[in-house]
């Protein structure tokens, strides 16, 4: 009984036990901490099925999946197709049906379309991230991973619903690389900001690249780290402000700090023929603030470590 | 079902047991107890072998939970990962039983998938409120000494992990061998860890692995808690004979 879902061998052919609806399994798409998700094609229609051991885990993203897709245009994960078991060795197991989508996950599309679209995605990514949050959920287990650009319309969309919680709940599912309380940021409470400190945390790693950021990650983990990181590359200097604040939890909505990233992201482009853009005084004053901030925390944190 | 009180085990080893009574019997005993048995293995460049694996599979079999083989690195999510799913399980089971007996036959499986899902919600909520003892059980022999500060940062991680739950959440930790006895209590119960506290310091240095013996302690760490009194009312009208709370036939709710 692992975790690591061992999910049974599917056969090439099955058929639902309740809807009767028919698939065909074409290929292994991912393993999740919760099953395992196949290409497959029912009625020559390509699906994505998400099959797992424990069925409980499984209903439990259906749940949240479905209550997502209440707005119809909200584009936040894959669209909730069929819901059923089906029974391989004579054992019952439960799945789901959802729409295919076809595309690049965030971190290899980055790595051949350009550092340039971070800014972008993570724009587009802050936008999914509010309709979820307004529903009531955090998505918790945030990463390049669970994140896919898709093919046709270059649109973000979030895959991997395990780790989706009711905010104010424990998240259920977290990597410790993006996650607020291994860098000793909060804790571990589904709340808008768990989701936004992530989304920080992957804009500084898909902007620095994979080299460098594994390089700057030492121990203890504290975000002074990531201020460091930021204030060396050129192309996330101009977004520190956002950053930090959402580092520190200063955000009261996705939307806010998406509205910050894209109010910088047209500075940036109107005053690209400039060296440096000059900053506006007040602006400044904030920053120094903010740096003062995080560095009171960084001594807070070495204090804490001292004692470890 | 309102208050529930779920207690588990968590034990962190790199190999076999080698001393005392079986590990599997252990989780057996726990689990006969109304205690859940999970198991992490931590590798290292050096794998487990197939009998450790094996080992580990049994008790998480025999203790009804979960298991898992991981590298240090990864140990802080695994241990919050498992004990969730280990929840949700048991709360399922429970679920089962009881819509068992109202409907007849047919438990949760036998449900339309929709309806499935509503149960879902349920048990997810369940899982959230309800109240959460865990006895961590760190595996100190030789071997594991180079994982050990991993492991303590998964302690430290595992606490704040509880700590942002809705219900309220205890832990304690062990380590085996133990000076005197096969476990050694180095966190009793507490509801947050402190950071400072060291693990490293003050171990016996022995080739001994006593994982079974250490688990059966453990055991003795929950007939400490008292259970709400309603429950115990319910609970002991069913028990004959019975002379403490330890020994309840199934999870406490």
């Amino acid at each position: 009984m692992s975790s690591k879902a061992a999910t049974p061998d599917l056969p090439k052919y099955f058929q639902g036990k309740w809807n009767r609806k028919s698939y065909h399994v074409l290929r292994e798409l991912g393993r999740g901490a919760n099953g395992t998700v196949y290409l497959v094609s029912q009625d020559g229609v390509r699906r994505a099925v998400k099959v797992g051991v424990e069925g409980m885990d499984i209903l439990m993203e259906v749940n949240v999946l479905k209550s997502v897709q209440q707005g119809r245009d909200s584009k936040v994960g894959p669209l909730l197709c069929d819901v059923d078991d089906l029974v391989v060795n004579g054992k019952a197991c439960t799945f789901y049906a959802m729409e295919y989508l076809e595309g690049e996950q965030l971190d290899r599309y980055i790595q051949q379309a350009g550092t340039e679209w971070v800014p972008v995605l993570i724009v587009q990514l802050l936008a999914r991230l509010d309709v979820l949050h307004k529903h009531g959920y955090t998505f918790g287990d945030l990463k390049p991973e669970n994140i896919m650009v898709s093919q046709t319309d270059k649109t973000v969309r979030l895959i991997d619903f395990g780790g989706v919680t009711k905010q104010g709940s424990a998240v259920r599912q977290f990597t410790e690389e993006y996650d607020r309380a291994f860098w000793h940021a909060g804790d571990r409470k589904a709340d808008t900001g768990y989701d936004l400190f992530c989304a920080a945390v992957i804009m500084v790693r898909l902007t620095v690249g994979k080299e460098l950021w594994k390089s700057s990650l030492s121990e203890p983990r504290h975000t002074g780290l990531l201020c460091d990181i930021i204030r060396k590359s050129d192309s996330l200097y101009p977004y520190r402000v956002p950053l930090l604040k959402a580092f520190h939890g200063k955000f009261a909505s996705a939307g806010e700090m998406r509205a910050e990233l894209l109010t910088v992201l047209r500075e940036r482009t109107v005053a690209q023929p400039r060296k440096k853009a000059p900053k506006p005084g007040k602006v400044g004053g904030g920053i120094s603030g903010l740096f003062v901030a995080s560095l009171l925390l960084l001594a807070g944190t070495l204090y804490y470590a001292w004692f470890m | 079902m309102k208050e529930a009180t779920l207690r588990q085990i968590l034990v962190v080893t790199d190999g076999c047991s080698n001393s005392g009574i079986s590990p599997v019997a252990a989780a057996a005993l726990a689990r006969e107890q109304g205690i859940t048995v999970n198991v992490i293995g931590v590798i290292d460049k050096s794998e487990l072998g197939e009998k450790g694996e094996r080992e580990i599979r049994d008790i998480a079999e025999a203790g009804g939970g979960l298991c898992d083989i991981v590298y240090p690195q990864q140990l802080a999510q695994t241990v919050q990962m498992l004990t969730r799913k280990a929840m949700t399980r048991t709360i399922h089971q429970v679920v089962n039983k009881e819509l068992k007996e109202i409907l007849g036959d047919s438990g949760i499986d036998e449900l339309a998938p929709d309806k499935r899902v509503q149960v879902a919600g349920m048990v997810d909520d369940l899982g959230e409120k309800s109240s959460l003892n865990v006895v961590m059980l760190v595996d100190t022999s030789g071997s594991m000494k180079p994982k050990l500060s991993a492991v303590q940062q998964a302690i430290h991680d595992f606490s704040i992990s509880l700590h942002s739950r809705s219900g309220q959440s205890r832990m304690a930790v062990g380590s085996f061998p133990g000076k005197q006895k096969h476990l050694d209590i180095r966190i009793p119960w507490t509801e947050k860890v402190q950071q400072a506290h060291q693990l490293t310091s003050d171990l016996a240095m022995s080739g001994i692995t006593p994982t079974g013996p250490a688990i059966v302690e453990a055991i003795a760490l929950f007939e400490q808690d008292k259970l709400p009194s309603t429950l115990k009312d319910r609970y002991t009208d069913e028990e004959e004979n019975d002379d403490m709370n330890g020994s309840l036939r199934d999870h406490v709710f």
